[in-house]
Order: C-alpha cells, then sequence, then structure tokens
C-alpha cells in the first residue's frame, strides 16, 4: 500500500504538480516549436513519452549498476582487480557524459529500427525523434532519477518502478500541456495581436499564464499524502 | 583512491564506447534502406519551390511518391509540362496530354452588388469574418478580406473592390488561395485555352434567397442546362463540366452565356483579342496607392 500511494504521488506530481514545462521550464523548444497545430503537437508529446521512457530505463540501470557509489558491477570489477582494496568506488562523476551518450545512441539505434520495419509510423513521427535527442527534458528526467539513487541511503533510493512511473508520466504532462498550448494557438491565429508580439512572444507570455494556471495544482500532493495514510 | 575513481571512469567509457560503436554499426548494417537513386533525380528535375501544389508537404515528399509510382508525374503545377517531360523521362513512363490548373474565383459580386452586408470591425481575415453571421447578407459568396492575397507567394490574386480577382499573368496555379478560402469558392481549373468559361456564383439558396442577398447571383434557373450539355444544374447552382469542354466547340455554349438572365457565365483568362480592341479607346482609371490602415488604428482595442 505504501508503496502503490508513493507511486501515485510521483504520478501525479509529475504530470500535473510539478509539470516539466509549467513548472522546471525545461523542454521549452520543442513547446513553443511544434505547438502550432494540435495533431502535430500530439505526435511530438506521444515521441517524447516514448524516448523520455527508454532514456529513464537506460539511465536506471546504469546509475544503480555501475555509477552509484558502491554499484554492484563497479564494485564487482575493482573487487576482481584488487582483492585486497576496501575503498568504496564512486563513479557519480561519469552521470551526466553517460546520460546523453546513451540516450543520443539508443534513439538513433531506435530511429534505425523503426525506419526499417515500421515505415508509417517512421515517417509520421520519426521526424521528431533527433530533435527530442537533444531536449533538456529528456535528461532533466534522468538527473530527477539520479538524485534519487545516488546520495540516499540504501532503503530509499528509486527502483525501476518509481524510475519508470516519473518518466512516463512526466511525458504525459508533457502532452498535457503542448496539446492545451496548441489549442490556445489555433484560436490565438484569429485575434488581432499586437504586432512586436506576434510569434514566439505572444506564446510565451500565454504559456506564462497558462503556468500560472498550473500553479493552481500546488499542495494536492500533500493532501493526497495525508489521504493516503 | 583517486586513481582507482580515473582508471574505472576511462575504463567504464572506453567499454560503453566500444559497446555502443559495435552496436550502432552492426544496426546500420541490418537496418540499412534502400533509397532510390531515382528520388534523387527527380528532386533536381521539380522546381524546389516546396508550395505543396501538388498536394504533398514538399518537392521532395513528391518526388518519393513519384518513384513509388502512386501518383502521375503532372501534378506539379509550377514546373508545367516541361517539368511533367522530364520527370516521365527519368521514371520511363508516358505523359498523357495534361492542362495547367489556374484558381477561378466562384463569385462575381462586387461590393456594390452585395445586399444585406452590414459594417465589420472584427479581425480583418476572411477565417475570422467567416466565423460571424451577418458579415453580409451571403453566406457563400467572398468576404473580400483578402486570405487569398496574402496566401498568395506570386503577388498574383487582389482585393479588387471586394472581390478576389486572379491576375493569370503572374499566376502559377499552386493551389495556395484555394486552400487558404475558408468558404472553398476558388477552384483549380484546368484551362484548356488561354480563355476560360466560369461561374461566378457558390449560392447553393433558391433564387428567391439568392436575390435577397445578392443582386448578381446564380438563380439557379437551369437556362444554361437546357442550352448546352456541358452545364449541370444541382443544389441550385449551375456547374460546369470542365472533362466535356472543348475550345474549338463553343456554338451552344456561347448561346448559354447569352441566355443567363443574371450574367454568371463570365470568361476569365487572358483576354480575346476581340476584347482587347474594344476597350482599346477607353481611358483607363489611374493605378491608386494602397493605403496601410489596419483596423488597429481605426478601432478601439478590442483583445
Amino acid at each position: 500500500m505504501e508503496y502503490l500511494s508513493e507511486i501515485i504521488l510521483i504520478a501525479i506530481g509529475a504530470a500535473l504538480i510539478n509539470n516539466f514545462v509549467l513548472h522546471y521550464f525545461v523542454g521549452i523548444c520543442p513547446f513553443i516549436g511544434v505547438s502550432r497545430r494540435v495533431d502535430m503537437a500530439f505526435g511530438m508529446g506521444c515521441a517524447v513519452i516514448f524516448v523520455i521512457s527508454v532514456a529513464a530505463f537506460l539511465s536506471w540501470t546504469f546509475t544503480y549498476f555501475i555509477l552509484r557509489p558502491g554499484a554492484p558491477v563497479t564494485t564487482w570489477v575493482w573487487g576482481a582487480i584488487n582483492p585486497s582494496s576496501e575503498a568504496i568506488v564512486d563513479l557519480s562523476i561519469l552521470n551526466y557524459i553517460v546520460y546523453i551518450f546513451v540516450i543520443a545512441s539508443s534513439v538513433q539505434l531506435v530511429e534505425m529500427y523503426v525506419r526499417k520495419f515500421f515505415g508509417g509510423l517512421y515517417k509520421s513521427f520519426g521526424v521528431y525523434l533527433p530533435l527530442i535527442t537533444t531536449n533538456c527534458a529528456i535528461l532533466f528526467a534522468c538527473l530527477m532519477i539520479m538524485k534519487h539513487i545516488c546520495g540516499v541511503p540504501a532503503g530509499q533510493m528509486w527502483g525501476l518502478g518509481e524510475a519508470m512511473t516519473l518518466a512516463v508520466f512526466a511525458g504525459i504532462g508533457f502532452t498535457i500541456a503542448i496539446v492545451i498550448m496548441a489549442g490556445i494557438r489555433e484560436e490565438l491565429d484569429h485575434c488581432d495581436v499586437p504586432g512586436p508580439l506576434k510569434g514566439a512572444g505572444i506564446t510565451l507570455i500565454v504559456s506564462g499564464i497558462l503556468a500560472l494556471a498550473f500553479m493552481g495544482f500546488t499542495g494536492v500532493d500533500r493532501s493526497l499524502a495525508e489521504l493516503f495514510k | 583512491m583517486i586513481w582507482v575513481v580515473v582508471i574505472l571512469a576511462a575504463g567504464t567509457m572506453l567499454v560503453l564506447a566500444l559497446l555502443t560503436a559495435f552496436v550502432l554499426g552492426w544496426a546500420n548494417e541490418a537496418f540499412h534502406v534502400e533509397v532510390d537513386p531515382r528520388i534523387e533525380q527527380v528532386n533536381e528535375v521539380l522546381p524546389g519551390a516546396n508550395c505543396g501544389g501538388c498536394g504533398y508537404v514538399g518537392c521532395n515528399e513528391y518526388a518519393v511518391a513519384l518513384v513509388g509510382g502512386q501518383v502521375p508525374p503532372d501534378k506539379c503545377t509550377v514546373g508545367g509540362v516541361s517539368c511533367a517531360a522530364a520527370v516521365a523521362q527519368i521514371l520511363g513512363v508516358e505523359l498523357v496530354q495534361t492542362w495547367a490548373y489556374r484558381p477561378v474565383v466562384h463569385c462575381g459580386a462586387t461590393a456594390a452588388q452585395r445586399l444585406g452586408t452590414s459594417e465589420y470591425l472584427g479581425e480583418p481575415t476572411c477565417a475570422a469574418a467567416n466565423i460571424i453571421s451577418g458579415v453580409q447578407g451571403c453566406t457563400y459568396g467572398c468576404t473580400g478580406l483578402g486570405d487569398c492575397e496574402r496566401s498568395c507567394t506570386f503577388d498574383a490574386i487582389h482585393i479588387i473592390d471586394s472581390l478576389a480577382v486572379v491576375d493569370y499573368d503572374k499566376c502559377t496555379g499552386c493551389g495556395a488561395c484555394a486552400r487558404a478560402c475558408p468558404r472553398n469558392i476558388i477552384s483549380m481549373v484546368p484551362f484548356k485555352s488561354e480563355r476560360m468559361v466560369a461561374i461566378t456564383c457558390s449560392n447553393k439558396d433558391f433564387g428567391k434567397d439568392v436575390k435577397a442577398v445578392c443582386k448578381v447571383g446564380c438563380i439557379g434557373c437551369a437556362l444554361c442546362q437546357r442550352t448546352s450539355e456541358l452545364f449541370a444544374v444541382s443544389d441550385n447552382i449551375s456547374r460546369i463540366d470542365y472533362d466535356k469542354y472543348d475550345p474549338q466547340q463553343m456554338g451552344d455554349l456561347l448561346v448559354a452565356i447569352d441566355k443567363c438572365p443574371m450574367k454568371r457565365i463570365v470568361f476569365v483568362g487572358k483576354p480575346s483579342a476581340e476584347d482587347l480592341a474594344a476597350v482599346a479607346q477607353e481611358e483607363t482609371p489611374k493605378i491608386i496607392e494602397a493605403d496601410f490602415k489596419t483596423t488597429v488604428d481605426e478601432t478601439e482595442w478590442h483583445g
């Protein structure tokens, strides 16, 4: 029960309360760039959910088994080389570079696979994949997961379940935000926007107001946590 | 201790790099997709305007579809016949005779001929005016706010006296205006000669209702249908069957043009020699400078 309630809290937190775009302001460039039409925005959102899940899975695996202080694989390798050493090896300095490396290459691999075997799918969302690879939202999700593994006592460390929940619901939160934004922008086409604000200017102002609206979710997690007790 | 971390970090990165290089290299071989070299050739022949007139997103998409053999090579309106011939040669297909498609505005009422108009102070776009009722009596006709004019990259369509008029000398037939018009009154017509017959009305209401909103609208009387088999009246509006149209045999067509009570069957395109001779003596009005007033200048802020 405690595990389940934690999962639910992580999910709601990632999707609504601490929405990546509207609370942390990461992933703004696709949010502004691809939110012109609702269908395109939805395609982008689905691609982000996919990529963020792959990235979260890989980064959790690498962090947990290789990079964190006292990770099993590293300890085993070091023990094999130097059996007499008692030191706890900490490779967490490699976190950032390994995340970027792993995300970029895995998305490349997935892109090739999709292009070969699912031509239609590649046409509709393959163009977004390289775009998302270099997106800060993806790296941000990895860093959130890292924060809950490195430097955390063993009992409170996040497992794969928590990490994947965070990633998938962060992606869903991104989709919600970008689809709402695209809907607003479609209506905005009919409005008399003052000349200097046309384009990106009004979009940033509108997303700011949208972020204010999402602030209304603040505190929902605390009440929910009380409810689950 | 520091050496332990350095060696292990370097070792980890090295193993990771080797592993990734191996996997990606293998995937590049295993998932290799053959790209037809003809796509590149077709791409070079196409004009590269990316106007979307063929119905595809850009020239490259059309080239892929062409090589796939799904579409005929004459869809490119900007490149015209020469482009279609070059594409046909690369693909090794026979080119059937093609016509240049040009837009025709199916509305012929100038500002004075429209009834039931009201002063419109909203956004000066057709898309916005189309949402609101009561801008003008006719809900089918041109609103004259110029979405087509703004969509045209070739400066070939203009609003003259609240009515969209195509400049056929400049038009390349990309169809951007036809897609921009929210009332869908611009259609792409195969120009089998430089002058084409067109019906300049889109109103589907009964004759009485048309007369209430427009002085010149088609009332669906079907006189043209009885005179020439080119015409077909459905939904109270006459339409021309361009497949049957032959510029060499226009006998009963000219009779139909004469008989039309509202004079809605007109010639569009380049004027004939007689027409030019008839107006040669007349004085042409001076070109009026456009005034760059927007609604923002005149109206209160209404955001």
